[in-house]
């Protein structure tokens, strides 16, 4: 039975690989992930740069804050885009007229007009050709409010030293005491961004495989081809040749697109830097990441995570085929998948909002429920909100249910798969589910 | 040999098959017949283990059916039960090695076999590409590419020309001699009374009529009298007892009568006018498979 159950796998797998969609899909995905990870540079070839610098153009009118407001400037803008990144923003003193400015002025310019006030002790204009980014925009807009808040206390005499204390940005030692493994907000932030990201090809591929593995049994049911395939295996080596070989599928499709990402990667850095070092927005992510403890955490979590990834998949696709089995053609799938489907979806959203729940015992106890562990538990962990053994738990719990399904699912199965009517359809499956001579 | 033995099994209150039985010796095709509903497929997949009876038991060569005795059955289902999306080399190959071969055992037969069936040019081509009667074609291959100890075949010439189907008959009758049990099911009664010695008719689960074919005419009683002359005495042949009707069948006069004991009356009768054919045959299986299966409904 193995020999055949392996040939069954062998040739379920070979169906998918040797397709020609399977070709043309992942040359549409390798490119569109390597072009989304040369985007700067594809950019620049077609005439565009994120990286230009903008020309700041002061134009002081008395106020000789210019001096301040460039230091302002500077400070803002590396505080922003970190210490290490180059400043974008080059900023210079116009001795021409406003007029003479404006009728000279280019996309990547900014002119800053510096009025005095009697009551805000400073107005200014900001002139451009085009709208500013929004990281612009508040760089320029609290410096200067802080060049404002120095004239104002300069104005009223107040000592330079202390005017240095109060502009200096409080110091803040986080320091959270209910619980150990948290971590500061910031990692709030770096998972709302890097999250989503890390997640989202686990999410597109419990889909595919959902889709992949309800379609392969759809067809054979619908051939009728069903009736001589199950004549010679039993109902749970077909079952289970389907899992693995699906299971298989996706897994191999993930490790593609890590290696696409990873050329991506090399060519990217290859045409940036012409040498080994990461592209700055990655490096700059991942300095945040290596600051903040996400690193050493990876360390855990990545095998415990693959693990509970692959369990998913297991569950999904035992659930995807049992379902499968009661549908008569390709539709009624599609339609019973659905709720499948929107599990997952809620497991992909639930674990991007994880920090929203911070502390809540509901989304601790869904951490632990299958179908949604593999998204909330990892995103949890990451957060500080739970432990490894909360993740254990969860595999635990998964490894139980997977148990369950396949136990009760496959007397489902059995009688699913060579049902052809919708007749109480749902009573025939109950009384399978509950009968163990099926 | 195949033994099957009170087989029953019911879907709740409804009986699919009810206390079913009989034997197929090595050799011999026997007849599976009923219309549609009767429970024809629900026998076919107990025979083929794919759903347990909750009566009786199905021994083929003294083994109860399991996974490893459906390796000896072939099975031409009804419906092409064909994965249309791969070539002929691949289907054959797929279903030889369920039905445990080794790969290069197929490959070794499979030229042999699409030779004998006038395929061979079509060994690489996907199967939904084929015509429906080179898919039937494949499909019986696809059955008997195990030299199967049992082949169930169900309606098996659907979408062959004559020429397909004389090529198929000779294929049958070389696993009949080969000592392959066969079951035979079509609506198609010729075919059935061409392959057939013995056979069942099912009527709702219940087997109505069953034993050898011969027999079954015999214990029919109705014998049909073919006439061919000119100015025969339709009349007073309508009048004899014992005549049941009298019809025109392709030119001819058919007298349809009790049993033969009548016939000699008959042939008093017509025995004077200029008659080129007079001759007693015996009923067809349709007519008793539709007076025994109408019979019931009515």
């Amino acid at each position: 039975m193995s020999k055949k159950f392996w040939y069954l796998t062998k040739v379920s797998l070979k169906k998918k690989i040797n397709s020609k969609w399977f070709v043309i899909t992942n040359i549409i995905l390798a490119l569109a992930i390597i072009l989304l990870l040369n985007m700067n540079s594809l950019i620049n070839f077609f005439g565009g740069d994120f990286d230009n610098k903008i020309q700041i153009t002061v134009i002081d009118n008395n106020t000789n804050s210019y001096n301040l407001l460039k230091e302002n400037i500077k400070s803002f803008s590396s505080s922003l885009k970190g210490e290490n990144e180059e400043l974008k923003l080059t900023v210079n003193l116009s001795d021409k007229s406003l007029h003479e400015e404006e009728s000279n002025l280019d996309n990547d310019e900014i002119i800053i007009v510096l009025n005095n006030s009697n009551k805000e002790y400073l107005t200014a204009k900001i002139i451009s050709e085009e709208k500013i980014d929004s990281v612009t925009y508040q760089v320029l807009s609290q410096s200067l409010n802080s060049t404002k808040s120095a004239i104002g206390m300069t104005l009223n005499n107040i000592d330079p030293s202390i005017l240095t204390e109060i502009s200096t940005p409080v110091s803040i030692d986080r320091v959270v005491l209910s619980d150990e493994n948290s971590v500061d907000e910031n990692m709030e932030i770096i998972m709302g961004s890097v999250f989503p990201t890390v997640i989202l090809p686990f999410f597109m591929l419990t889909i595919f495989l959902i889709q992949m593995i309800g379609g392969e049994i759809c067809e054979e049911k619908t051939t009728r081809s069903m009736e001589i395939i199950i004549s010679n295996v039993s109902p749970k080596t077909h079952l289970l040749s389907k899992i693995l070989a699906s299971n298989v599928f996706v897994i191999l499709q993930g490790l593609l697109l890590i290696i696409y990402a990873i050329i991506g990667l090399l060519i990217s850095t290859d045409m940036l830097s012409g040498g080994l070092s990461m592209p700055s927005d990655i490096t700059s992510i991942f300095d945040s990441l290596v600051s903040t403890g996400f690193v050493d955490k990876l360390i855990y979590v990545i095998p415990l995570t693959l693990i509970l990834i692959v369990l998913s998949f297991i569950a999904y696709s035992v659930v995807a085929g049992i379902l499968a089995s009661m549908t008569v053609n390709m539709e009624d799938f599609s339609q019973l998948q659905t709720p499948l489907v929107f599990i997952s979806l809620a497991g992909y959203y639930l674990a991007i909002m994880a920090g929203m729940f911070n502390g809540s015992i509901l989304i601790r106890i869904l951490s632990y429920v299958p179908f949604l562990s593999s998204f909330v538990s990892p995103s949890l962990y990451m957060m500080g909100q739970i432990g490894i053994i909360d993740i254990i738990i969860s595999i635990i719990v998964l490894i139980i249910f997977i148990y369950l399904l396949l136990h009760f699912g496959i007397r489902v199965y059995k009688v699913g798969i060579l049902n052809y009517s919708n007749e109480k359809v749902w009573s025939k499956f109950f009384k399978a589910f509950k009968n163990k001579d099926v | 040999m195949l033994e099957v033995k009170h087989i029953a099994k019911y879907y709740g209150n409804n009986k699919a098959v009810s206390d079913l039985s009989f034997t197929v010796k090595d050799g011999e095709i026997f007849g599976l017949l009923g219309e549609n509903g009767a429970g024809k497929t629900t026998t076919f997949r107990i025979i083929m283990g794919l759903i347990d009876a909750n009566e009786g038991q199905v021994l083929l060569d003294g083994r109860e059916i399991n996974y490893n005795t459906t390796d000896r059955i072939g099975f031409v289902t009804e419906e092409r039960s064909l994965l249309t999306k791969l070539t002929v080399l691949e289907q054959l190959k797929f279903y030889g090695v369920l039905k445990g071969l080794d790969e290069r055992t197929i490959e070794r037969d499979i030229d042999n076999w699409l030779e004998k069936f006038e395929i061979s040019s079509y060994k690489n081509r996907k199967i939904k590409e084929l015509s429906k009667g080179n898919q039937q074609k494949i499909q019986f291959i696809s059955a008997i590419i195990n030299h199967p100890k049992l082949l169930i075949l169900d309606e098996p010439f659907t979408g062959l020309d004559p020429i397909n189907v004389k090529l198929m008959k000779e294929a049958i009758y070389t696993l009949q001699k080969e000592g392959c049990s066969i079951i035979f099911s079509s609506h198609q009664m010729e075919y059935i009374e061409d392959f057939c010695e013995k056979l069942v008719i099912l009527v709702k689960g219940h087997p109505v009529v069953s034993g050898m074919l011969k027999d079954i005419k015999e214990e029919y009683g109705i014998k049909n009298i073919m006439l061919r002359g000119e100015e025969l005495p339709l009349e007073k042949i309508k009048k004899v007892k014992g005549v049941i009707s009298v019809s025109k069948v392709r030119g001819e006069i058919e007298v349809k009568i009790e049993d033969k004991s009548v016939a000699p009356k008959i042939f008093s009768l017509v025995k004077n006018f200029n008659i080129t054919k007079y001759d007693l045959v015996e009923p067809s299986l349709n007519e008793i498979f539709i007076e025994k299966v109408g019979g019931i409904h009515e």
